[in-house]
């Protein structure tokens, strides 16, 4: 080596250089680059990325991206989606299908009036409703809030001057309450009936069954034959009338408003509990990443740990430790999973504790072969010769050189962790209190949604966790193909 | 001068060999007899060469010093404290005395390792050096003491910057951070360029000087051992077969297995360019797991007679004052 090359600094002293650390930082950055460099030639590995950006960013703006942000918590809590039209499809549907379905829509500000007498207030609303398609909304549903004695009707006023009363009963609420009341039903099936029965032919109305009847597209029929078996949509404008009588001085209904159940709603539709489908995929991302990283890191540190320790040690060790890593290998996971779950009824942290116990032995043998070369290498009997203890050689000496193995195993070990939570959540065994993709699958099994053709509710759930494990997927592999030269022809 | 500081008496390192079916139902055990009864003993301040071919059990017996393998029999004695078997805190002190060279300066330091972090790690482990800054200023000080100048050019770099003279010149500074007194050399300057090896020695050697070490200089070329060492031991087949001053052995070699070795250096002396020697031996070094009856090195020697393998092996014998020699023959053979 040729010593002008080297500049001298004569302004030496012991305190700067122990001070000069961050060129490590530096060093991390030179051989990141390095390695970057060559992801960027695969391209499923950019594609992984873009993927995993894609997820991070929907876990970051969550919040925006998702119309019930409640979604993560309240995913069970039925009063939270009480709102919502049943079993809907996706909203975007009605730019394709020959038949446009009623949209979800909140019918609100009534015109009012109110007739103060002594004893007690007519307050009479009229809300007015434009029905342009060609499904009809599947019902109405009266909100509000009120106290005390409440007497109401509410009829619904059509284009063609009919008139229907959908709802009268009488409500007593001692404190101000919150009214929530769904005009169908029973009364509504026999108004429907009755209101039908006097267009259609007689033919008609015996072969009909009057249980059967979806009332709501019978009132938004036309009046004519056939009303009963084959409704034909009337559209214009629907008035519904609200016509309440508070008993007493302090009773009063207050902010009064109608939902008209769509046919179609959201992004991602709704399932039969009115859940919001897009809601619980979205919140179900950051679930299946937290789940799946946290599997993958907790026991990819185990199985390389487990690995390098047995080939550091040989001998009698490395053959009990085999053997019993054998054990472990040889165990089916998912049945036993299946039937620990079943037994614990586990939270999300036992899961993945449980899944961490079975997943490890995934880099043991490359590592302990990996580790077992190294073993050999002059440098380790040297540090060995310096009295090194034995951890201290195989967390300095022998771990560091198997750490980007390492980060391609655990980004393979994602895709298994999620698919593994998915199972277990499908067949009803996951934790009750946050919403994972498995578990809407499951509610969809249980729903009938393939039966019943609610693709909404089956395919969005499925399709992520396919996409979240190719993410992963495309990332291993292409870390593995860097990694691992010899590989590179597979 | 005189102070013995490492004695060996009559060390052995036996590996078990796998055995086969037969031999297992008979209870047979077969051993590769690696160091098959060594003793030696080297006084403070002293360069003690050990020389043999490939295989004779040099490096075995080396690393027996270093307690890197666990000697199968006989005694090892450092500073008159017999250090065969030691508690973990005995082996952590006996560890700080004795220090060991690698043969090949490219595998002797993790890859991974910045030249800071290497000559650390004898600091980290043996807990000595208040904090970062007193521990950085003795890696400087070593540096300098192997003539690695500026040290501070060399602590951020990672050993594969270095040349080959470099590392082993880091490899040395690393055994002198623990201020050590004895180090054992294995094969330092076999896996380095001609042109370097002869400053790599004397830097070694001006340290040995500076700080009044002890090396144990392990080797199969007996060029630089005459230049590099006070006595030297020649091994055959895990057994010394002839010790005494690098002047005796050099110049009057008793034992047939010493002259070929020292006829198979090679000279480049001008006229004798085209010549290859004749080595006044035959064959090839036979298996340790098969050591020959008699005298271990009778089927190689040209000089051998049936008393040679007839009776048994002779021993150490003294021929002139500390030269000593294991060959029946060698009065009859000068």
């Amino acid at each position: 080596m040729n010593k002008e090359q080297i500049p001298v600094k004569r302004d030496y002293k012991p305190g700067k250089i122990a001070t000069a650390q961050p060129s490590r930082w530096r060093d991390l950055g030179v051989s990141l680059r390095g390695f970057w460099k060559e992801f960027s030639q695969i391209k499923y590995g950019v594609a992984g990325l873009i993927l995993l950006a894609i997820f991070f960013l929907m876990i970051v703006f969550e919040p925006w991206l998702i119309p019930f942000p409640e979604a993560s918590e309240r995913w069970r809590d039925i009063s939270y989606w009480d709102s919502n039209p049943r079993n809907a499809a996706p909203g975007w549907i009605n730019w394709f299908a020959r038949q446009k379905g009623a949209t979800h829509q909140y019918l609100r500000d009534p015109i009012l009036e109110v007739e103060e007498q002594a004893r007690f207030k007519v307050i009479k609303g009229t809300f007015s409703y434009d029905y342009r398609f060609d499904l009809p909304p599947t019902g109405l549903s009266l909100r509000g809030l009120g106290k005390g004695d409440l007497r109401l009707t509410v009829r619904l006023e059509r284009p063609d001057g009919q008139e229907i009363e959908l709802y009268k009963d009488s409500l007593r609420r001692r404190n101000e309450d919150e009214l929530k009341l769904p005009l169908g039903g029973l009364q509504a099936a026999s108004t429907a009936f009755e209101f039908g029965q006097s267009y259609d032919s007689a033919e008609n109305v015996k072969r009909v069954n009057r249980h059967m009847i979806r009332p709501y597209n019978i009132f938004f029929a036309r009046a004519q034959e056939g009303i009963l078996l084959k409704p034909e949509p009337l559209p214009g404008e629907y008035k519904i009338h609200l016509d309440v009588v508070a008993i007493g001085q302090d009773a009063y209904i207050k902010d009064p408003y109608l939902i008209v159940s769509g046919r179609v709603f959201g992004l991602l539709g709704t399932d039969n509990s009115r859940r919001d489908i897009w809601s619980g995929v979205v919140a179900g991302i950051k679930w299946a990443m937290f789940i799946g990283l946290l599997t993958a890191f907790i026991s990819v540190v185990i199985g390389v740990t487990y690995g390098v320790t047995s080939a550091y040690f040989g001998g009698w060790i490395d053959s009990m430790m085999m053997r019993i890593f054998e054990v472990f290998v040889s165990i089916p996971i998912l049945p036993v999973l299946i039937v620990l779950s079943a037994v614990f009824k586990p939270t999300i942290w036992l899961l993945i504790f449980m899944m961490t116990v079975f997943f490890w032995t995934g880099p043991v043998r490359t590592v302990r072969s990996i580790g077992m070369q190294i073993r050999e290498e002059t440098y380790i009997e040297a540090a060995y010769a310096l009295n090194a203890s034995h951890a201290r050689i195989i967390f300095k000496h022998m771990v560091p050189q198997l750490i980007p193995y390492a980060f391609a195993t655990m980004a393979l070990a994602v895709p298994r962790a999620i698919i593994f939570e998915a199972s277990i959540s499908l067949l009803g065994f996951g934790d009750a209190s946050i919403v994972t993709w498995g578990q809407i699958l499951h509610d969809a099994m249980n729903g009938g949604a393939i039966l019943q053709g609610l693709w909404w509710w089956v395919i969005p759930p499925g399709l992520t966790i396919a996409l979240m494990s190719m993410t992963f997927a495309f990332i291993g592999f292409s870390m593995d193909k860097i990694l691992n030269p010899k590989l590179k022809t597979r | 001068m005189s102070e013995v500081i490492l004695e060996v008496k009559d060390l052995k390192k036996w590996f078990p060999v796998r055995r086969r079916i037969s031999q297992l139902f008979k209870g047979e055990k077969s051993w590769v007899r690696a160091v098959d009864g060594v003793s030696f003993s080297i006084k403070k301040g002293e360069i003690f060469g050990l020389i043999g071919e490939s295989g004779c059990g040099k490096t075995t017996t080396g690393k027996l010093l270093m307690k890197l393998l666990e000697s199968t029999a006989g005694q090892i004695i450092f500073q008159g404290e017999d250090v065969t078997n030691l508690t973990p805190e005995g082996i952590s002190r006996y560890k700080r005395e004795i220090q060991m060279i690698f043969q090949d300066p490219y595998a002797s330091m993790n890859p991974r390792f910045k030249i800071r972090d290497v000559l650390l790690e004898p600091l980290i482990i043996h807990k000595l050096g208040a904090g970062l800054e007193e521990r950085i200023s003795m890696a400087t000080e070593v540096l300098e003491e192997v003539k690695m100048t500026p040290p501070i050019e060399f602590l951020d770099r990672y050993p594969h910057m270095l040349s080959g003279g470099q590392r082993q010149r880091v490899a040395t500074a690393r055994t002198l951070i623990l201020s050590p007194t004895f180090i054992v050399a294995d094969e330092p300057v076999s896996m380095i360029d001609l042109s370097t090896r002869a400053e790599v020695l004397q830097m070694m050697k001006e340290v040995q000087q500076d700080l009044n070490l002890t090396y144990l200089y392990i080797t199969h070329d007996l060029s630089t051992a005459r230049y590099f060492t006070d006595r030297i031991a020649v091994m055959y087949l895990g057994k010394i077969v002839e010790m005494g001053s690098a002047d005796q052995i050099v110049d009057n070699t008793l034992h047939p297995y010493s002259r070929a070795l020292i006829a198979a250096v090679c000279e480049p002396v001008t006229g004798k360019v085209n010549l290859i020697k004749e080595v006044p031996i035959k064959g090839e070094i036979p298996s340790a797991a098969n050591i020959p009856a008699g005298c271990r090195f009778h089927p190689r020697c040209i000089f051998a007679k049936p008393e040679c393998w007839e009776l048994e092996e002779p021993g150490l014998e003294e021929a002139e004052p500390g030269h000593l020699v294991a060959c029946r023959r060698y009065q009859e053979i000068v």
